[in-house]
């Protein structure tokens, strides 16, 4: 190969962990496939397989519903905060 | 003819109530479903939690989950019930319906029978 990889092999995280289904309470779970600012990371960044990644989309829109993680981050509040400090 | 299947409902009460309020709306979603042909199998007491997101002006909830096995019809009956009550601020019903998904919910509802016991 002319160029080098720049990241490690990517690898199905909940294949590794033998998760055989994901739940939406388990919130942990649903974190490893998001952003910072709380969208679902594309399955071409994480690596998940296609299982797990339809899987974990439906929990995470289902978590999302009963406010259990949020639909976007935003950052105004954290902005104001550091603004009055 | 309607087969009764493996389901498992969420509902968050709002935060303002008393003890025994949120006691007694529980009991009132559990009369309900076993009213409608249910059979609760166990349920989960998360407790009151933080929101990601407020809800209708509120920051916190009080989380509960029940793991039942209904018939199709029933369900219908229950969501109506949970759109009338005014303490309910987000519900949501799950239908596990396949073998994995069936094997999955048995395993979530022995940890939540472990727990509570």
């Amino acid at each position: 190969m002319a160029e080098r990889r720049k990241y490690g092999k990517k690898f199905c995280k909940y294949t590794e962990m033998k998760v055989d289904f994901i739940d939406y309470k388990n919130v942990d779970l649903l974190k490893i496939s998001m952003s910072e600012r709380g969208k679902i990371m594309p399955r071409r960044l994480t690596g998940n397989s296609k299982n797990s990644q339809e899987m974990v989309e439906k929990a995470i829109k289902r978590a999302r519903h009963m406010a259990l993680v949020p639909y976007i981050v935003n950052t105004q509040n954290v902005t104001d905060a550091a603004y009055v400090k | 003819m309607t087969r009764i299947k493996h389901y498992e409902t969420m509902f968050i009460l709002k935060p303002t109530l008393t003890e025994e309020e949120t006691k007694a709306q529980i009991d009132l979603v559990k009369a309900t479903i076993e009213k409608n042909g249910g059979e609760i199998v166990s349920c989960d007491d998360m407790g009151t939690k933080q929101l990601a997101y407020e809800i209708e002006k509120h920051k916190r909830g009080y989380y509960f989950v029940i793991y039942f096995k209904c018939q199709t019809d029933g369900i219908f009956e229950i969501e109506r019930n949970y759109r009338i009550n005014e303490n309910i601020i987000r519900f949501i019903f799950i239908k596990y319906e396949s073998k994995k998904e069936v094997v999955a919910w048995t395993k979530m509802s022995d940890e939540a029978a472990k727990k509570a016991n």
